[in-house]
């Protein structure tokens, strides 16, 4: 839940430390340029907010230390989304050093809109005017030195993803200019009820002197969400008095809110026009790529296949190296650990080579699958893409009473569940963020991909990938048909009026892209070496420990230890499902904490007896076979690479995965409608403790426990009739 | 008050028109004006997604996606037959 923070006063600060806070429209590039100034890892999107979290870094320039706070997209300050909402508590509460206001210069007028508002805070301001180049692509010429000169503060022409301007920029931030005094004039009679508003604020030593005519404006306007923290925190009375402003204001039929966003854009038109005194219209790419893009007929075939190509790419690319990993390079790996753990008693050997290795190892084998999944999806992000599949997927998405917004959360889900369900705060309706929230977790984060990549290749042979496929549709297919029942459910959903900016495509910068990719990708590997190994010790540890007496301490048999006897205390759950043995079911139960564990605890249950005896090889045998896998593996690759193209065929190819012992155990251990039954499990149930974390700070801990609940449901009612269904087909 | 005026979703694809006013019983009244619809600016209807809703239109020079309902209660002067 998003808690409303309290008023504070301001600390005071040294001399040689400055704060800058960076306010802008999303899709005007601050991401971009707090990294061209601070070069820091951060993230970068084009469709409307991507920056969900406060951002922040931290530069030295002549002997200052700049902190930068990246606040979230805002088109206004007066706040209609929960990321709108950040922004302005930030603005209400810090007292900066200087606002860095980023405008886009090929949008001027909208942009400004909110540069308006921000001057009335009358702190001192800079402008970085980004994007000049795409402005000079749509045929506009913008003098910075004119809009400086309409405003009154310093303007710095920009160009953020090549670094022009920056160090113009980081001048400014050192020694912040004086601040202006221009201001928007309002009609009359809103001047005075605004100044006396300010008056009656000098009382209330804890609104910061500076934003008096901010709040006073505000709450002039109407801002609901303003009026409720003064009421909070015991500004009542100002409050008050403003209603009985408003009521006058209203009797000579003046209405706040129409003459501010008037007399705004009457004059952001004005400062446009001496800043862009012609331009002729040329016709931009974007313009061309959305003929086709967002086409009647072929827009929505085009987005489906641009999804189909990402996870060709994302499986055929990456499969050889799953091989590569989970086959030479483990082998290697616990070969070279037999031969350093032979002088030590046996039960390291059997936790290293029987538990962590296999289970770690098998995890891992797929961070070059997920790296390029990662890739793509930033790539989408970045591009501009995402709004678009908003745009042409609104009508179906409001056909189960969500909008189109809703669908760029779960398209995120594709790649981890956790990000998607804070990429929730961008939408207005707070029903529809609640009703998102709950449905994300059905859609196929790529924790889930491993273990149907596993079965598949154990089962379904050519039909392997049609397989997978059916899982992402299918958890579509789930979180559709629970937002249309949730939808009926919730009050205030159907109809969710929504306007959406469709921002101009951008070539995303490879090497953002790159640390995109990279940092999501060593996310996933640091919870291989943390989360993961610490659960994979512990299912080793209760597989070790005998139930029943006369059996010793990581020598008894795996249906006889703790671990087998909880589990086969379970497995009678999933008899309709057709996989009620205790291995499965055991499986299922350390996947809680994240799924891919599935796959290693199956890997410990079945390989772990025969991996924990590996012949130990010396360092050279070793390298040798490496290199050989390595090799391989990137003929692999490339070979596939070329097959991505080829006419749509869905079928991978059938050995890709024979190299995987793990694949022959799980081969023997299931029919293939049980196998099938089992992944439309793993498919649906609680993706991960993370996820449910993720939902309870957002929406709630009993809506999370509602959640995980109705999921476990969801996931053996249709386990158990994919089950009955395919029994006799397959 | 009473806008006189024609509806911006009755303005054909691939046309302009000048705002007048947005009804106050609209939802999305306070975001639009702050995005630019105020009176007097110029908006431009360009296309229909799949299904024919939303339409994306351009106003102050940004795309927006807007459902064709939700331009109901937006008033426009449009001169027929003027692109």
């Amino acid at each position: 839940m998003l808690t409303i923070p309290t008023l504070n006063a301001v600390p005071p600060r040294d001399a040689r430390e400055r704060v800058v806070l960076v306010l802008g429209n999303p899709n005007v590039g601050k991401t971009t340029l707090i990294n061209a100034l601070a070069g820091t890892n951060m993230t970068v999107g084009n469709w409307s907010g991507v920056t969900v979290e406060k951002r922040e870094a931290k530069v030295y320039f002549a002997g200052k230390a700049i902190h930068l706070t990246d606040l979230p997209g805002a088109y206004s300050l007066s706040p209609n989304t929960p990321e709108e909402l950040i922004t302005r508590t930030a603005l209400l509460e810090a007292a900066p050093d200087l606002i860095l206001n980023v405008l886009d210069a090929g949008n001027l007028e909208r942009n400004l809109y909110l540069t308006l508002q921000a001057l009335e805070f009358g702190l001192p301001m800079v402008i970085a005017l980004n994007l000049m180049d795409e402005a000079a692509d749509k045929g506009m010429t913008v003098n910075a030195a004119a809009l400086s000169q309409a405003i009154g503060i310093p303007v710095i022409p920009m160009v953020a993803s090549s670094g022009r301007g920056v160090k113009d920029l980081l001048r400014f931030m050192a020694e912040p200019p004086a601040p202006t005094q221009t201001r928007p004039t309002y009609p009359l009679a809103l001047e005075s009820a605004a100044h006396q508003l300010e008056a009656a604020a000098q009382a209330f030593e804890k609104l910061l002197p500076h934003t008096r005519r901010y709040v006073a404006l505000n709450l002039l306007e109407g801002d609901a969400s303003l009026r409720s923290k003064l009421t909070i925190t015991g500004h009542g009375a100002l409050v008050a008095q403003s209603d009985g402003l408003t009521q006058a204001l209203a009797s000579t039929n003046l209405e706040p809110l129409l003459e501010l966003a008037e007399v705004r854009y009457s004059e952001a038109n004005r400062i446009a026009r001496l800043a862009i005194p012609s331009f002729e219209h040329r016709r931009t790419l974007t313009e061309r790529i959305d003929r086709w893009a967002l086409h009647p007929y072929l827009g929505i075939p085009l987005f489906l296949l641009s999804m189909l190509l990402v996870f060709r790419l994302t499986f055929s690319v990456g499969a050889p190296f799953v091989n590569f990993i989970g086959g030479p390079l483990q082998e290697t790996l616990s070969g070279w650990a037999a031969a350093l753990l032979q002088p030590l008693p046996s039960v390291f050997g059997a936790l290293v080579n029987g538990a962590l290795i296999p289970g770690v190892g098998t995890v891992l084998a797929f961070v070059p699958t997920l790296l390029i999944l990662y890739l793509a999806m930033s790539f989408l992000e970045d591009s501009g893409y995402m709004a678009r599949a908003a745009f042409l997927m609104d009508r179906t998405m409001r056909s189960v009473g969500l909008d189109g917004k809703a669908f760029i959360p779960m398209i995120l889900g594709f790649g981890c569940n956790v990000p998607a369900v804070y990429a929730t705060r961008t939408l207005e309706n707070p029903k529809a963020r609640l009703i998102t929230t709950m449905i994300l977790p059905f859609m196929s984060c790529s924790a889930r991909l491993p273990v149907y990549v596993i079965f598949s290749a154990a089962l379904f042979g050519s039909a392997g990938s049609t397989v997978v496929w059916a899982m992402y549709v299918l958890g579509t297919s789930v979180a559709l048909l629970f937002a249309a029942v949730l939808s009926t459910r919730i009050k205030g959903v159907q109809d969710i009026p929504g306007v959406l900016e469709l921002p101009p495509y951008r070539l995303p910068s490879a090497s953002v892209m790159w640390k995109h990719g990279v940092n999501r990708t060593r996310s996933f590997v640091r919870r291989a070496g943390t989360t993961i190994a610490t659960t994979v010790a512990v299912v080793w540890l209760t597989l070790s420990i005998p139930v029943s007496t006369g059996q010793g301490f990581a020598t008894v048999a795996p249906r006889d230890s703790l671990f087998g006897e909880i589990s086969s205390a379970l497995a009678p759950v999933f008899a309709p499902a057709g996989f009620d043995t205790w291995q499965a079911t055991g499986a299922l139960i350390p996947a809680f904490v994240a799924k891919e564990v599935a796959i290693s605890t199956l890997g410990q249950i079945y390989l772990g007896e025969q991996a924990s005896s590996p012949a130990p090889l010396t360092a050279l045998e070793g390298l040798t076979r490496l290199g050989n896998g390595l090799l391989e593996a990137l003929r692999g690759a490339g070979a596939s690479l070329l097959e991505v193209f080829a006419p749509p065929s869905l079928n991978a190819d059938p050995s890709s995965e024979r190299g995987n012992p793990l694949t022959a155990a799980l081969s023997k251990a299931f029919s293939p409608a049980a196998g099938l039954a089992y992944l439309v499990f793993v498919l649906l149930y609680t993706p991960c403790i993370a996820t449910v974390g993720a939902i309870a700070n957002e929406q709630g801990r009993r809506i999370a426990w509602i959640t995980v609940g109705y999921q476990l449901l969801t996931a053996w009612l249709l386990a158990v009739l994919t089950f009955q269904i395919f029994r006799h087909l397959l | 008050m009473l806008f006189v005026g024609t509806s911006l979703a009755s303005v054909p694809l691939g046309h302009s028109a000048t705002v007048e006013g947005i009804d106050r019983r609209h939802p999305l009244r306070k975001r639009l004006l702050e995005l630019g619809f105020v009176p007097g600016a110029r908006v431009t209807l360009v296309r229909a997604a799949p299904m024919g809703d939303p339409l994306e239109l351009i106003a102050g020079g940004t795309h927006f996606a807007l459902r064709r309902k939700d331009l109901e209660l937006i008033f426009v002067e449009y001169t027929e037959g003027a692109a």
